[in-house]
């Protein structure tokens, strides 16, 4: 059996559109694969009666988190034929227009990276700990809820 | 016997901490009793408790160091 090895996922303030380009860039040598499929969240500058939202202050019960994410890592890969699955969440303030969540999985062909993007998604929303508490104009702030 | 309580989201204004420390916890059901007696506001909020990361449902007995999280709806994402 090999070693369980729990990968952060967690990143400071918002994921950049430089670390995305770089996530990308660092695939080239891997020749065996034919597609990528990328998700990116971003905070949503929602009306909320006289407010709007300036961004979203995310923290996360980190520990329970990490292995929550191993789990879903491990049964996505069982379940689709994926060459490799990255996942970045943000922590800490994100303004609205940035992104908070990057996913990117990567595949011989594209329906596994696509079907297990889509799933990685709803999952991560769904199963990990994590809270958003909305900023809003005037300072004062709601907490999130997915839909 | 000492277990430790961890809040999050919403919790941690409400009860304003996001770490406790609660004597002589029994079960899960003792733990979140006690807090709506000093926090009758928690009525009013729903979550879910994960003992030593784990999620649960109904009560669980608690022993000697274990951590109880209280976890608002995960709005991840």
């Amino acid at each position: 059996m090999r070693e369980k090895k729990l990968k952060n996922i967690f990143v400071n303030g918002a994921v950049s559109a430089q670390a995305i380009a770089d996530s990308i860039q660092k695939h080239h040598s891997k020749t065996n694969i034919g597609a990528h499929s990328i998700f990116l969240g971003q905070v949503r500058a929602d009306q909320i009666g006289e407010q709007q939202v300036t961004g979203i202050n995310y923290t996360a019960y980190e520990e329970m988190a990490l292995e929550k994410m191993y789990e879903i890592r491990e049964a996505i890969f069982e379940k689709y034929e994926l060459t490799c699955m990255h996942i970045h969440h943000s922590l800490g303030l994100v303004a609205a227009g940035e992104i908070c969540l990057f996913v990117f999985t990567s595949s011989g062909h594209r329906k596994a990276a696509m079907q297990a993007c889509d799933e990685l998604v709803e999952r991560i929303k769904a199963e990990l700990p994590i809270w958003g508490k909305e900023i809003l104009t005037d300072e004062s702030h709601q907490w999130k809820e997915n839909k | 016997m000492k277990v430790e309580i961890l809040l999050f989201g919403r919790l941690t204004e409400l009860l304003g901490q996001s770490r406790l420390q609660l004597e002589d916890m029994a079960d899960t059901n003792s733990v979140s009793k006690r807090l709506l007696d000093q926090y009758p506001a928690l009525q009013h909020i729903r979550y879910q408790i994960a003992v030593n990361q784990e999620i649960i449902h109904g009560n669980k007995p608690l022993t000697d160091g274990m951590t109880v999280a209280l976890m608002p709806p995960f709005s991840g994402g």
